[in-house]
């Protein structure tokens, strides 16, 4: 520690380099978690929020929510400890004031006094036929306010916002929670003469299962959520993205410390001829490898947060301090791997050399 | 009392197919105390005995005793564990680490040693009169500062045995005849067995014993 702090103290702007290099590299990992983590969110967020061990879907729905379709009278079968039904369908909306204003949306229809009714923080629950409660996004993100009313694309039927609850994000959409009875208005139009029987698209259920129909499909709540569309690719990509750069910077500051210890073997050379250990040196090395990537990692974790600050609303930016932790952690104890090469130059170095 | 003897010592390497007898049978000691200069051409092994004797290199054959300490045998690791408490190098360019100012040089050998800091190698900075140069580092001192830090260096660790390499060689004769009677005087006052390979003959004035180097052959002069 002691050659290691006053190394860095006399060659200031060297080590200032290092340490920057060290920053933008890991300023890069936390963004790109952040992002990752934010997306992953928005795809499943919802469906976290309903605390839930199991969901039920039809078997011959291939594990996606959208093809499934269950009759009410086999739902009544499911018996659990606590059970919801769901119906769900994506849609598209827009302002009923302002046509150009369109948004992507999931619907949940759901029973109100079932586990899957959300919190509401702002407003009041839906009530009536043509009510919705929507993701606090609609709020914060899209300007809508209580009461405001919002049209679907696909039937100009009205809804009114009565209600806004937090995350509520499915698919990368903001949900809205309506009534069955809403829902089938939704997905049919109150006009149709074609008003078909209510089915659901899933059952979802808390705690012991203790019968379950034939016909249908059981997934654990991980599972369904690593089927939802798209989910588990991106989850991968953005994974071995992350992976493969906390491996450039152990790469990275391995170099640099090499380097480094070679431009220094004279000296390491004579300071051995003396009696210092290699071990003394190679401690030395390792805690300057150590004081400089914790330090640009962490201006990196800073500069991250500080960022996530400033981020518009629009970007899935989400940051998780557990990830954040392990990836400093991760960073720190890779590019102590990479300064071992160059623990082995100094084992190496013969201190007769320094004297001849 | 013996601070350093080699008996028997041999050292030859292999080049290609030839055997070179860098250093012949030795048989060499010095006592505390003593300051013992040994000259010689370059390329006579006058360098190739002072490692031997720091314990740098293990001869080919004979044996090395350090203050009671068998030395040859020994592996790097064990060996380096002698150099640091036993002897103290002052080479030719400097065993100053250049990052270090000069303070924390010593400071470097009580981390190393686990020890709090010698007070009489920081009185013997103030004898010197270095102690104004304290927070400097090597390369802000002169040639003679340098070499008389070095000093300093090499002392703060109490050790037996005082090897010096050149320790003149980049100094001007009066700087070289200044740091040399310094080193003549601390070594003799602390009771230091020093040995100094030089090939500069005006220096074995200050000098006990004078030892020439040929050809791998170590004799006593006499004048």
């Amino acid at each position: 520690m002691f050659l290691a702090i006053n190394e860095i103290k006399q060659s200031k702007l060297r080590y200032a380099l290092v340490i920057g290099v060290m920053f933008l590299i890991s300023y890069l990992v936390f963004f790109l978690s952040g992002l990752a983590y934010g997306l992953a969110q928005e795809n499943r967020m919802a469906v976290d929020k309903w605390k839930a061990t199991d969901i039920f879907l039809s078997e011959k729905a291939n594990d996606s929510l959208n093809m499934s379709m269950i009759d009410s009278d086999i739902a009544s079968q499911v018996k659990a400890k606590e059970k919801a039904v769901l119906a769900q369908t994506a849609g598209i909306i827009y302002d009923a004031n302002n046509e150009n204003k369109k948004n992507n949306v999931s619907f949940f229809g759901i029973n109100s006094n079932e586990f899957l009714n959300p919190n509401v923080i702002e407003g009041r629950d839906f009530k009536n036929k043509g009510e919705v409660v929507a993701d606090i996004s609609f709020k914060n993100q899209y300007d809508y306010k209580l009461g405001d009313k919002i049209k679907l694309a696909t039937n100009n039927e009205v809804l009114t916002i009565v209600g806004f609850t937090d995350n509520a994000k499915f698919n990368i959409s903001p949900v809205l929670y309506t009534s069955l009875e809403t829902f089938q208005q939704i997905r049919y139009g109150s006009n149709s003469n074609f008003q078909p029987k209510t089915t659901y698209n899933a059952i979802v259920t808390r705690g012991k299962i203790s019968q379950q129909p034939k016909g249908l499909q059981k997934l654990s709540i991980s599972k369904f959520i690593d089927k939802l569309p798209g989910y588990s690719a991106q989850v991968l990509t953005f994974g071995f993205m992350i992976g493969f750069l906390v491996v450039i910077a152990a790469v990275v500051i391995g170099i640099f410390i090499y380097v480094l210890t070679m431009q220094k073997i004279a000296i390491f050379g004579v300071m051995k001829a003396q009696g210092i250990s290699s071990r003394f040196i190679s401690n030395s090395v390792i805690a300057q490898t150590f004081i400089l990537a914790f330090s640009g990692v962490l201006i990196g974790l800073l500069a991250t947060l500080g960022s996530a600050l400033i981020l518009p609303e629009a970007v899935p930016f989400q940051t998780n301090l557990l990830f954040f932790g392990v990836i400093t952690l991760l960073m720190i104890v890779v590019a102590i791997v990479g300064a071992l090469f160059s623990v082995r130059a100094i084992v190496k170095i013969d201190p007769l050399k320094a004297i001849g | 009392m013996k601070a350093i003897e080699l008996k028997n010592v041999k050292k030859s390497f292999k080049d290609g197919d030839e055997t070179i007898e860098a250093l012949k049978e030795t048989n060499f000691s010095v006592d505390k105390g003593e300051f013992v200069a040994i000259i010689g051409p370059s390329g006579s092994g006058k360098s190739t005995l002072l490692t031997i004797a720091g314990g740098l290199q293990s001869p080919s054959s004979g044996e090395i005793w350090i203050n009671g300490r068998a030395l040859n045998e020994k592996k790097e690791k064990a060996r380096a564990k002698v150099r640091f408490e036993e002897i103290g190098f002052i080479l030719q360019a400097s065993n100053l680490v250049p990052f270090l100012t000069v303070k924390k040089q010593l400071q470097l050998v009580d981390k190393v040693n686990k020890a709090k800091e010698n007070r009489a190698g920081l009185d013997l900075l103030k004898r010197l009169g270095l102690e104004k140069l304290v927070d400097k580092y090597p390369e802000e001192l002169s040639g003679g500062e340098r070499q008389r830090v070095a000093i300093v260096r090499a002392l703060y660790n109490d050790p037996t045995i005082i090897l010096a390499d050149e320790p003149t060689a980049s100094l001007d004769t009066e700087k070289a005849y200044e740091e040399v009677k310094i080193l003549a005087k601390e070594a003799k006052e602390k009771n230091k067995a020093t040995i100094m390979v030089t090939h500069d003959l005006r220096l074995v004035d200050y000098c006990d014993k004078v030892y020439l180097m040929e050809d791998g052959r170590l004799s006593e002069k006499v004048d």
